[in-house]
Protein backbone atom coordinates (compact mmCIF):
# COMPACT_ATOMS: atom_id res chain seq x y z
CA UNK A 1 0.00 0.00 0.00
CA UNK A 2 1.58 3.43 -0.77
CA UNK A 3 0.93 5.17 2.36
CA UNK A 4 -0.31 9.10 2.25
CA UNK A 5 -0.49 9.43 6.24
CA UNK A 6 1.29 7.52 8.23
CA UNK A 7 1.19 7.80 11.53
CA UNK A 8 3.51 5.60 14.24
CA UNK A 9 2.61 5.34 18.01
CA UNK A 10 1.27 8.85 18.76
CA UNK A 11 0.85 9.62 21.99
CA UNK A 12 -0.51 12.91 23.53
CA UNK A 13 -1.22 13.27 27.26
CA UNK A 14 -3.53 16.38 29.31
CA UNK A 15 -2.58 16.08 32.51
CA UNK A 16 -2.70 12.91 33.60
CA UNK A 17 -4.86 11.78 30.88
CA UNK A 18 -3.95 9.77 27.84
CA UNK A 19 -5.70 11.35 25.15
CA UNK A 20 -4.32 9.81 22.39
CA UNK A 21 -2.19 6.53 23.66
CA UNK A 22 0.04 4.67 21.34
CA UNK A 23 -1.99 5.01 18.02
CA UNK A 24 -0.79 3.79 14.34
CA UNK A 25 -2.10 3.36 11.15
CA UNK A 26 -1.70 4.15 7.59
CA UNK A 27 -3.55 5.46 5.01
CA UNK A 28 -3.59 5.09 1.32
CA UNK A 29 -4.09 6.74 -1.43
CA UNK A 30 -7.65 7.08 -2.35
CA UNK A 31 -8.93 5.52 1.06
CA UNK A 32 -11.52 7.32 2.76
CA UNK A 33 -10.37 6.26 6.76
CA UNK A 34 -12.66 6.63 9.50
CA UNK A 35 -12.48 7.29 12.93
CA UNK A 36 -14.95 6.26 15.17
CA UNK A 37 -15.59 6.39 18.66
CA UNK A 38 -17.28 8.13 21.42
CA UNK A 39 -16.36 11.95 22.41
CA UNK A 40 -13.75 12.32 24.41
CA UNK A 41 -12.47 8.82 22.82
CA UNK A 42 -9.20 10.90 21.18
CA UNK A 43 -10.37 11.03 17.17
CA UNK A 44 -10.49 14.57 17.42
CA UNK A 45 -6.99 15.09 18.75
CA UNK A 46 -5.68 12.39 16.59
CA UNK A 47 -6.29 14.14 13.68
CA UNK A 48 -5.36 17.76 15.04
CA UNK A 49 -2.08 16.45 15.47
CA UNK A 50 -1.95 14.93 12.09
CA UNK A 51 -3.05 18.49 11.21
CA UNK A 52 -0.61 19.94 12.69
CA UNK A 53 -2.52 21.75 14.92
CA UNK A 54 -1.15 20.22 18.32
CA UNK A 55 2.00 18.80 19.12
CA UNK A 56 2.24 15.19 19.94
CA UNK A 57 4.35 14.35 23.10
CA UNK A 58 5.42 11.45 21.21
CA UNK A 59 5.15 9.55 17.78
CA UNK A 60 5.61 10.25 14.06
CA UNK A 61 3.61 11.42 11.38
CA UNK A 62 4.22 11.59 7.57
CA UNK A 63 1.69 12.92 5.51
CA UNK A 64 2.57 12.93 1.63
CA UNK A 65 5.81 11.63 2.74
CA UNK A 66 6.70 14.66 4.76
CA UNK A 67 7.56 14.56 8.53
CA UNK A 68 5.13 16.95 9.89
CA UNK A 69 7.59 17.58 12.32
CA UNK A 70 10.06 19.62 10.33
CA UNK A 71 7.77 19.87 7.01
CA UNK A 72 4.59 21.33 8.28
CA UNK A 73 4.44 24.56 5.73
CA UNK A 74 5.10 21.97 3.07
CA UNK A 75 2.51 19.73 4.20
CA UNK A 76 -0.21 22.53 4.80
CA UNK A 77 0.20 23.05 1.15
CA UNK A 78 -1.05 19.74 0.28
CA UNK A 79 -3.58 19.21 3.00
CA UNK A 80 -7.23 20.51 3.52
CA UNK A 81 -9.08 20.86 6.77
CA UNK A 82 -12.66 21.28 8.13
CA UNK A 83 -12.62 21.48 11.56
CA UNK A 84 -15.67 20.59 14.06
CA UNK A 85 -16.57 24.10 13.97
CA UNK A 86 -14.97 26.58 11.63
CA UNK A 87 -16.00 30.00 11.53
CA UNK A 88 -14.82 32.52 8.73
CA UNK A 89 -15.95 36.21 8.91
CA UNK A 90 -19.56 37.35 8.66
CA UNK A 91 -19.29 40.18 6.13
CA UNK A 92 -17.56 38.17 3.43
CA UNK A 93 -19.18 36.69 0.60
CA UNK A 94 -18.62 33.09 -0.18
CA UNK A 95 -17.45 33.52 -3.42
CA UNK A 96 -15.01 36.01 -1.77
CA UNK A 97 -14.18 33.99 1.06
CA UNK A 98 -13.14 30.97 -1.37
CA UNK A 99 -11.24 33.31 -3.87
CA UNK A 100 -9.47 34.43 -0.29
CA UNK A 101 -8.76 30.91 0.92
CA UNK A 102 -7.28 30.34 -2.28
CA UNK A 103 -4.65 32.78 -2.58
CA UNK A 104 -3.21 31.64 0.54
CA UNK A 105 -2.24 28.56 -1.54
CA UNK A 106 0.54 28.42 -4.42
CA UNK A 107 -1.79 26.52 -6.48
CA UNK A 108 -5.55 27.10 -6.14
CA UNK A 109 -8.87 25.67 -8.00
CA UNK A 110 -11.29 27.94 -9.69
CA UNK A 111 -13.77 29.25 -7.26
CA UNK A 112 -16.69 27.94 -9.43
CA UNK A 113 -15.12 24.37 -9.63
CA UNK A 114 -15.00 24.34 -5.65
CA UNK A 115 -18.87 25.81 -5.70
CA UNK A 116 -19.92 23.51 -7.54
CA UNK A 117 -18.32 20.51 -5.49
CA UNK A 118 -20.13 21.13 -2.91
CA UNK A 119 -23.65 22.62 -4.80
CA UNK A 120 -22.95 26.40 -3.73
CA UNK A 121 -23.41 27.69 -7.04
CA UNK A 122 -26.67 29.90 -6.03
CA UNK A 123 -24.69 31.28 -2.76
CA UNK A 124 -21.99 32.85 -4.28
CA UNK A 125 -23.02 36.12 -3.58
CA UNK A 126 -24.38 35.58 -0.60
CA UNK A 127 -22.34 36.68 3.00
CA UNK A 128 -21.24 34.02 5.22
CA UNK A 129 -23.67 35.01 8.33
CA UNK A 130 -27.21 34.42 6.05
CA UNK A 131 -26.13 31.26 5.57
CA UNK A 132 -27.97 28.09 7.67
CA UNK A 133 -25.83 25.23 9.25
CA UNK A 134 -26.03 22.67 6.22
CA UNK A 135 -24.59 25.45 3.97
CA UNK A 136 -21.75 26.58 6.25
CA UNK A 137 -20.67 23.10 6.45
CA UNK A 138 -20.67 23.15 2.80
CA UNK A 139 -18.83 26.35 2.51
CA UNK A 140 -16.28 24.32 5.13
CA UNK A 141 -15.81 22.14 2.89
CA UNK A 142 -14.97 24.39 -0.24
CA UNK A 143 -12.42 26.12 2.27
CA UNK A 144 -10.83 22.87 2.73
CA UNK A 145 -11.06 21.95 -1.04
CA UNK A 146 -9.39 25.02 -2.34
CA UNK A 147 -5.49 23.82 -3.15
CA UNK A 148 -7.34 20.19 -4.66
CA UNK A 149 -5.82 18.78 -1.47
CA UNK A 150 -4.08 15.07 -1.27
CA UNK A 151 -5.63 14.78 2.11
CA UNK A 152 -8.56 16.18 3.04
CA UNK A 153 -9.58 15.97 6.78
CA UNK A 154 -13.11 16.39 7.80
CA UNK A 155 -13.46 16.73 11.75
CA UNK A 156 -17.37 15.38 12.70
CA UNK A 157 -18.55 17.64 8.93
CA UNK A 158 -22.38 15.93 9.73
CA UNK A 159 -22.52 16.69 14.07
CA UNK A 160 -25.62 18.98 14.27
CA UNK A 161 -26.89 18.62 10.73
CA UNK A 162 -30.48 18.18 9.96
CA UNK A 163 -31.14 14.66 8.10
CA UNK A 164 -31.32 16.68 4.85
CA UNK A 165 -28.04 18.29 5.23
CA UNK A 166 -26.53 15.15 6.36
CA UNK A 167 -27.23 13.63 3.21
CA UNK A 168 -26.09 16.46 1.35
CA UNK A 169 -22.49 16.46 3.12
CA UNK A 170 -22.49 12.62 2.39
CA UNK A 171 -23.63 13.41 -1.59
CA UNK A 172 -20.45 15.50 -1.19
CA UNK A 173 -18.25 13.07 0.34
CA UNK A 174 -19.15 10.45 -2.08
CA UNK A 175 -18.52 12.36 -5.25
CA UNK A 176 -15.06 13.34 -3.65
CA UNK A 177 -14.67 9.74 -3.17
CA UNK A 178 -15.39 9.00 -7.03
CA UNK A 179 -12.32 11.53 -7.94
CA UNK A 180 -10.15 9.66 -5.61
CA UNK A 181 -9.24 11.85 -2.53
CA UNK A 182 -8.32 10.51 0.25
CA UNK A 183 -9.92 11.27 3.27
CA UNK A 184 -9.72 11.11 6.92
CA UNK A 185 -13.13 11.55 9.00
CA UNK A 186 -13.81 11.27 12.32
CA UNK A 187 -17.51 10.93 13.60
CA UNK A 188 -19.44 9.37 15.95
CA UNK A 189 -21.95 8.10 13.74
CA UNK A 190 -21.29 4.61 12.76
CA UNK A 191 -23.79 4.70 10.05
CA UNK A 192 -22.23 7.17 8.94
CA UNK A 193 -18.79 5.45 9.20
CA UNK A 194 -19.86 2.54 7.49
CA UNK A 195 -21.50 4.04 4.62
CA UNK A 196 -18.63 6.33 3.45
CA UNK A 197 -15.62 4.83 5.09
CA UNK A 198 -13.39 2.06 3.24
CA UNK A 199 -11.83 0.94 6.73
CA UNK A 200 -12.40 2.21 10.15
CA UNK A 201 -10.10 2.77 13.08
CA UNK A 202 -12.59 2.34 16.35
CA UNK A 203 -11.18 4.22 18.90
CA UNK A 204 -11.90 4.46 22.77
CA UNK A 205 -10.12 6.21 25.58
CA UNK A 206 -7.36 6.89 23.42
CA UNK A 207 -6.45 4.07 21.98
CA UNK A 208 -7.89 2.46 18.36
CA UNK A 209 -9.64 -0.80 19.87
CA UNK A 210 -10.21 -2.19 15.78
CA UNK A 211 -8.89 -1.49 12.40
CA UNK A 212 -10.77 -2.94 9.53
CA UNK A 213 -12.99 -2.41 6.85
CA UNK A 214 -16.63 -2.05 8.30
CA UNK A 215 -17.55 -5.40 6.83
CA UNK A 216 -14.95 -7.64 8.14
CA UNK A 217 -15.26 -5.49 11.56
CA UNK A 218 -18.88 -6.94 11.54
CA UNK A 219 -18.04 -10.10 10.45
CA UNK A 220 -15.13 -10.90 12.80
CA UNK A 221 -17.63 -10.61 15.87
CA UNK A 222 -19.62 -12.80 14.66
CA UNK A 223 -22.72 -10.55 14.80
CA UNK A 224 -24.28 -10.91 11.33
CA UNK A 225 -27.74 -10.12 12.31
CA UNK A 226 -28.85 -8.40 15.60
CA UNK A 227 -32.76 -9.38 16.95
CA UNK A 228 -33.35 -6.60 19.49
CA UNK A 229 -36.45 -5.74 22.05
CA UNK A 230 -37.14 -5.03 25.27
CA UNK A 231 -38.99 -6.87 28.25
CA UNK A 232 -39.14 -5.80 31.68
CA UNK A 233 -39.91 -9.67 33.20
CA UNK A 234 -36.78 -9.23 35.01
CA UNK A 235 -34.71 -12.27 33.22
CA UNK A 236 -30.88 -11.65 32.45
CA UNK A 237 -29.28 -12.42 29.57
CA UNK A 238 -28.45 -15.83 30.53
CA UNK A 239 -31.73 -16.66 29.75
CA UNK A 240 -31.22 -16.39 26.15
CA UNK A 241 -28.18 -18.03 25.80
CA UNK A 242 -30.09 -21.13 26.41
CA UNK A 243 -31.59 -20.42 22.27
CA UNK A 244 -29.55 -22.59 19.73
CA UNK A 245 -27.68 -20.06 16.64
CA UNK A 246 -27.75 -16.92 19.33
CA UNK A 247 -23.83 -16.31 19.07
CA UNK A 248 -23.94 -13.41 21.96
CA UNK A 249 -26.34 -11.74 23.81
CA UNK A 250 -25.55 -8.38 24.78
CA UNK A 251 -28.21 -6.90 27.92
CA UNK A 252 -28.01 -3.16 28.52
CA UNK A 253 -31.12 -2.77 30.98
CA UNK A 254 -34.03 -3.75 29.81
CA UNK A 255 -33.10 -3.94 26.02
CA UNK A 256 -31.19 -7.15 24.66
CA UNK A 257 -30.01 -7.51 21.73
CA UNK A 258 -29.12 -11.52 20.45
CA UNK A 259 -26.69 -11.59 17.88
CA UNK A 260 -26.59 -14.33 15.25
CA UNK A 261 -26.50 -15.63 11.22
CA UNK A 262 -30.22 -16.98 11.65
CA UNK A 263 -32.55 -14.14 12.55
CA UNK A 264 -35.50 -16.03 11.40
CA UNK A 265 -34.83 -19.23 13.39
CA UNK A 266 -34.10 -17.18 16.59
CA UNK A 267 -36.80 -15.26 16.36
CA UNK A 268 -39.34 -18.01 15.88
CA UNK A 269 -37.64 -19.30 18.82
CA UNK A 270 -37.83 -16.28 20.67
CA UNK A 271 -41.90 -16.30 20.35
CA UNK A 272 -41.88 -19.63 21.84
CA UNK A 273 -39.93 -19.02 24.38
CA UNK A 274 -41.63 -16.11 25.92
CA UNK A 275 -44.79 -17.98 25.34
CA UNK A 276 -43.95 -20.66 27.28
CA UNK A 277 -42.36 -18.76 30.15
CA UNK A 278 -45.03 -15.83 30.07
CA UNK A 279 -42.56 -12.95 28.93
CA UNK A 280 -43.89 -9.67 27.61
CA UNK A 281 -41.39 -9.06 24.48
CA UNK A 282 -42.02 -5.10 23.40
CA UNK A 283 -40.43 -3.22 20.23
CA UNK A 284 -39.08 -6.46 18.45
CA UNK A 285 -36.79 -5.18 15.80
CA UNK A 286 -34.60 -7.16 13.31
CA UNK A 287 -31.66 -5.78 11.90
CA UNK A 288 -28.76 -6.66 10.48
CA UNK A 289 -25.76 -6.04 12.46
CA UNK A 290 -23.52 -2.63 12.43
CA UNK A 291 -21.22 -0.92 13.78
CA UNK A 292 -22.74 0.02 16.65
CA UNK A 293 -22.86 -3.48 17.65
CA UNK A 294 -19.20 -4.16 17.51
CA UNK A 295 -18.65 -0.71 19.29
CA UNK A 296 -20.69 -2.56 21.83
CA UNK A 297 -19.37 -5.93 22.08
CA UNK A 298 -15.61 -4.25 22.04
CA UNK A 299 -16.41 -2.12 24.89
CA UNK A 300 -19.47 -2.97 26.07
CA UNK A 301 -20.53 0.60 26.09
CA UNK A 302 -22.81 2.09 23.54
CA UNK A 303 -21.38 4.41 21.00
CA UNK A 304 -24.18 7.19 21.87
CA UNK A 305 -23.82 7.07 25.82
CA UNK B 1 3.47 40.82 -0.76
CA UNK B 2 0.84 39.69 -3.08
CA UNK B 3 -0.91 38.20 0.49
CA UNK B 4 -0.79 41.20 2.07
CA UNK B 5 -2.06 43.17 -0.25
CA UNK B 6 -4.85 40.91 -0.25
CA UNK B 7 -5.56 41.14 3.44
CA UNK B 8 -5.02 44.55 3.83
CA UNK B 9 -8.44 44.53 1.19
CA UNK B 10 -9.78 42.35 3.17
CA UNK B 11 -9.23 44.02 6.28
CA UNK B 12 -10.61 47.27 4.18
CA UNK B 13 -13.70 45.56 3.04
CA UNK B 14 -14.48 43.53 6.17
CA UNK B 15 -14.17 47.37 7.82
CA UNK B 16 -16.60 49.16 5.69
CA UNK B 17 -19.14 46.45 5.45
CA UNK B 18 -19.70 46.90 9.37
CA UNK B 19 -21.79 49.22 10.45
CA UNK B 20 -21.02 49.35 14.25
CA UNK B 21 -17.14 50.09 13.45
CA UNK B 22 -18.23 52.35 10.55
CA UNK B 23 -20.48 54.42 13.26
CA UNK B 24 -17.53 54.51 16.23
CA UNK B 25 -14.79 55.45 13.86
CA UNK B 26 -16.04 57.81 11.83
CA UNK B 27 -19.69 58.74 12.53
CA UNK B 28 -18.94 58.99 16.42
CA UNK B 29 -15.66 61.31 16.00
CA UNK B 30 -17.97 63.32 13.65
CA UNK B 31 -20.86 63.87 15.23
CA UNK B 32 -18.57 65.10 18.27
CA UNK B 33 -16.64 67.84 16.59
CA UNK B 34 -19.62 69.21 15.02
CA UNK B 35 -21.24 69.10 18.15
CA UNK B 36 -18.46 70.67 20.36
CA UNK B 37 -17.63 72.98 17.36
CA UNK B 38 -21.51 74.18 17.69
CA UNK B 39 -21.25 75.10 21.93
CA UNK B 40 -17.54 76.56 21.62
CA UNK B 41 -17.58 78.08 18.20
CA UNK B 42 -16.23 81.30 19.44
CA UNK B 43 -14.85 80.15 23.47
CA UNK B 44 -11.31 80.44 24.24
CA UNK B 45 -9.66 77.65 26.27
CA UNK B 46 -7.07 79.58 28.14
CA UNK B 47 -5.09 81.31 25.39
CA UNK B 48 -6.21 79.13 22.86
CA UNK B 49 -9.60 78.76 20.48
CA UNK B 50 -11.62 76.19 22.18
CA UNK B 51 -12.20 74.54 18.74
CA UNK B 52 -8.36 74.08 17.98
CA UNK B 53 -8.18 72.23 21.12
CA UNK B 54 -10.85 70.49 21.15
CA UNK B 55 -10.15 69.63 17.45
CA UNK B 56 -6.73 67.80 18.53
CA UNK B 57 -8.92 65.82 21.39
CA UNK B 58 -11.22 64.45 19.09
CA UNK B 59 -8.80 62.88 16.59
CA UNK B 60 -6.95 61.18 19.63
CA UNK B 61 -10.32 59.98 20.81
CA UNK B 62 -11.03 58.48 17.17
CA UNK B 63 -7.43 57.42 17.10
CA UNK B 64 -7.71 55.40 20.42
CA UNK B 65 -11.06 53.89 19.32
CA UNK B 66 -9.40 52.46 16.10
CA UNK B 67 -6.35 51.29 16.94
CA UNK B 68 -7.48 50.34 20.48
CA UNK B 69 -10.67 49.40 21.12
CA UNK B 70 -11.74 47.94 17.77
CA UNK B 71 -8.14 45.59 17.73
CA UNK B 72 -8.76 44.39 21.14
CA UNK B 73 -12.12 43.81 20.32
CA UNK B 74 -11.91 42.36 16.84
CA UNK B 75 -8.90 40.04 18.19
CA UNK B 76 -10.35 38.81 20.48
CA UNK B 77 -13.43 38.44 18.57
CA UNK B 78 -11.29 36.48 15.93
CA UNK B 79 -9.53 34.29 18.31
CA UNK B 80 -12.20 33.29 19.72
CA UNK B 81 -14.59 32.42 17.16
CA UNK B 82 -11.74 29.97 16.02
CA UNK B 83 -10.93 32.41 12.60
CA UNK B 84 -6.83 31.85 13.48
CA UNK B 85 -6.98 28.49 14.60
CA UNK B 86 -8.64 27.57 11.28
CA UNK B 87 -6.38 30.30 9.32
CA UNK B 88 -3.29 28.33 10.75
CA UNK B 89 -3.77 25.60 8.72
CA UNK B 90 -3.67 27.30 5.41
CA UNK B 91 -0.11 28.54 4.64
CA UNK B 92 -0.72 32.28 5.36
CA UNK B 93 1.94 33.51 7.43
CA UNK B 94 1.00 35.00 10.81
CA UNK B 95 2.84 38.13 10.21
CA UNK B 96 0.49 38.54 7.02
CA UNK B 97 -2.32 38.44 9.30
CA UNK B 98 -1.38 40.74 11.60
CA UNK B 99 0.49 42.80 9.01
CA UNK B 100 -2.86 43.19 7.20
CA UNK B 101 -4.59 44.45 10.22
CA UNK B 102 -2.11 46.85 11.64
CA UNK B 103 -2.10 48.17 7.77
CA UNK B 104 -5.79 48.82 7.59
CA UNK B 105 -6.26 50.37 11.14
CA UNK B 106 -3.64 53.32 10.27
CA UNK B 107 -4.82 53.64 6.75
CA UNK B 108 -8.38 54.18 8.78
CA UNK B 109 -6.70 56.46 11.40
CA UNK B 110 -5.16 58.85 7.92
CA UNK B 111 -8.90 58.71 6.51
CA UNK B 112 -10.35 59.82 10.02
CA UNK B 113 -7.92 62.76 10.86
CA UNK B 114 -7.85 64.14 7.72
CA UNK B 115 -12.22 64.40 7.91
CA UNK B 116 -11.81 65.47 11.34
CA UNK B 117 -9.53 68.10 10.25
CA UNK B 118 -11.25 69.13 7.07
CA UNK B 119 -14.71 69.07 9.36
CA UNK B 120 -13.01 71.66 12.08
CA UNK B 121 -11.42 74.19 9.27
CA UNK B 122 -14.35 74.51 7.04
CA UNK B 123 -17.05 75.04 9.27
CA UNK B 124 -15.77 76.01 12.75
CA UNK B 125 -13.00 78.26 11.81
CA UNK B 126 -10.05 75.56 13.55
CA UNK B 127 -6.70 76.57 12.54
CA UNK B 128 -4.42 73.65 11.39
CA UNK B 129 -0.77 74.98 10.59
CA UNK B 130 2.87 74.06 11.33
CA UNK B 131 5.08 71.39 10.23
CA UNK B 132 2.54 69.04 8.64
CA UNK B 133 5.32 66.12 7.85
CA UNK B 134 6.01 66.10 12.11
CA UNK B 135 2.28 66.63 12.64
CA UNK B 136 1.93 63.24 10.57
CA UNK B 137 5.30 61.61 11.94
CA UNK B 138 4.02 62.11 15.55
CA UNK B 139 0.19 61.02 15.28
CA UNK B 140 1.98 57.90 13.25
CA UNK B 141 4.21 57.64 16.67
CA UNK B 142 0.45 57.60 18.15
CA UNK B 143 -1.47 55.36 16.38
CA UNK B 144 1.52 52.54 17.09
CA UNK B 145 1.80 53.04 20.19
CA UNK B 146 -2.09 52.63 20.89
CA UNK B 147 -1.88 49.41 17.83
CA UNK B 148 0.60 47.55 20.57
CA UNK B 149 -1.77 48.74 23.52
CA UNK B 150 -4.61 47.25 21.84
CA UNK B 151 -2.29 44.04 20.75
CA UNK B 152 -1.33 43.50 24.45
CA UNK B 153 -5.15 43.99 25.65
CA UNK B 154 -6.05 40.45 23.77
CA UNK B 155 -3.59 38.97 25.74
CA UNK B 156 -4.72 39.90 29.17
CA UNK B 157 -8.60 39.27 28.09
CA UNK B 158 -9.08 36.11 28.37
CA UNK B 159 -12.98 35.93 26.44
CA UNK B 160 -14.80 37.65 24.11
CA UNK B 161 -17.51 38.99 26.84
CA UNK B 162 -14.55 40.86 28.42
CA UNK B 163 -13.46 42.42 25.38
CA UNK B 164 -16.22 44.99 25.66
CA UNK B 165 -15.35 46.41 28.88
CA UNK B 166 -11.88 45.73 29.58
CA UNK B 167 -11.06 48.24 25.96
CA UNK B 168 -13.74 50.48 26.91
CA UNK B 169 -12.38 50.83 31.18
CA UNK B 170 -8.78 51.61 29.76
CA UNK B 171 -10.08 53.48 26.63
CA UNK B 172 -12.59 56.33 28.85
CA UNK B 173 -9.83 56.22 31.12
CA UNK B 174 -7.00 57.03 28.81
CA UNK B 175 -9.36 59.97 27.35
CA UNK B 176 -10.93 61.64 30.53
CA UNK B 177 -6.96 61.31 31.72
CA UNK B 178 -5.42 61.90 28.59
CA UNK B 179 -6.75 66.17 27.96
CA UNK B 180 -8.99 65.09 25.02
CA UNK B 181 -11.90 67.26 26.23
CA UNK B 182 -10.62 69.64 29.05
CA UNK B 183 -6.89 70.50 30.28
CA UNK B 184 -5.42 68.32 32.85
CA UNK B 185 -4.85 71.45 35.14
CA UNK B 186 -8.16 71.29 36.21
CA UNK B 187 -8.09 68.22 37.51
CA UNK B 188 -7.47 67.24 40.88
CA UNK B 189 -3.65 67.58 41.47
CA UNK B 190 -3.14 64.10 42.82
CA UNK B 191 -3.70 62.49 39.29
CA UNK B 192 -1.31 64.96 37.20
CA UNK B 193 1.27 62.22 37.60
CA UNK B 194 -1.40 59.49 36.57
CA UNK B 195 -2.05 61.67 33.30
CA UNK B 196 1.78 62.82 32.29
CA UNK B 197 2.42 58.41 32.78
CA UNK B 198 0.08 58.08 30.29
CA UNK B 199 0.56 57.94 26.41
CA UNK B 200 -2.69 60.17 25.56
CA UNK B 201 -2.11 63.56 26.83
CA UNK B 202 1.28 63.46 24.91
CA UNK B 203 -0.08 62.99 21.79
CA UNK B 204 -2.77 65.42 22.42
CA UNK B 205 0.29 67.81 23.75
CA UNK B 206 2.30 67.45 20.76
CA UNK B 207 -0.37 67.49 17.82
CA UNK B 208 -1.64 70.57 19.72
CA UNK B 209 2.06 72.21 19.58
CA UNK B 210 2.24 71.49 16.36
CA UNK B 211 -0.97 72.65 14.86
CA UNK B 212 -1.72 75.74 17.20
CA UNK B 213 1.74 76.57 18.27
CA UNK B 214 3.66 76.29 14.98
CA UNK B 215 6.07 74.16 16.93
CA UNK B 216 9.22 72.24 15.67
CA UNK B 217 10.66 69.07 16.60
CA UNK B 218 13.12 71.26 18.92
CA UNK B 219 10.32 71.76 21.48
CA UNK B 220 7.63 68.84 20.40
CA UNK B 221 10.24 65.62 20.92
CA UNK B 222 9.65 66.40 24.54
CA UNK B 223 6.27 64.78 24.09
CA UNK B 224 7.67 61.88 22.79
CA UNK B 225 9.40 59.62 25.17
CA UNK B 226 6.33 58.44 27.10
CA UNK B 227 4.85 57.41 24.41
CA UNK B 228 8.01 55.71 23.14
CA UNK B 229 8.32 53.95 26.34
CA UNK B 230 4.74 53.15 26.02
CA UNK B 231 5.62 51.66 22.46
CA UNK B 232 8.25 49.91 23.11
CA UNK B 233 6.80 48.40 26.44
CA UNK B 234 3.78 47.51 24.74
CA UNK B 235 5.35 45.83 22.19
CA UNK B 236 7.15 43.09 24.20
CA UNK B 237 3.51 42.65 26.45
CA UNK B 238 1.92 42.00 22.95
CA UNK B 239 4.43 39.62 21.78
CA UNK B 240 5.00 37.91 25.29
CA UNK B 241 1.47 37.32 25.85
CA UNK B 242 -0.42 37.31 22.29
CA UNK B 243 -2.48 34.34 21.81
CA UNK B 244 -3.48 32.28 18.84
CA UNK B 245 -6.04 30.12 20.45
Amino acid sequence: MNAVVEVKNLTKRYDNLRAVDNVSFDIGKGEIFGLLGPNGAGKTTTVEMIEGLRKPDSGLIEVGGIDISDGIDRVKEIIGVQLQTTTIYDKIRVGEAIDLFGSYYRRSLPTEEILGEVSLNDKKNSFVEALSGGQKQRLAMALALVNDPEVLFLDEPTTGLDPQARRNVWDIIERLRGRGKTIILTTHYMEEAERLCDRVGVMDYGRIIALDTPGNLIAQQNLESAVEFTTSNGVDKEFFHKLPKVSKVTQNGDRFILHTREASSVLAQLTQLSGENGLNLESISVRKATLEDVFLELTGRQLRE
Amino acid sequence: MKTLVGQIELETKLFLREKESLFWTLAFPIFMIVLFGLIWKDEMFGTIPAINYILSGIIVMAVMITCLVNTAMGIVEDREKGLFRRLSLTPLKRQTLIGGQLVNRYLIVLAQTAILIAIGVTFFGASVSGNGLLFWAVLTIGALCFLTLGFALTGLIKSEKAAHPVSMIVFFALMFLGGCFFPIEEMPEFLHPVCEALPAIHLNDALRMIAVEEAGIGTVWQELPVMLGWLVGCSILAVKFFKWE
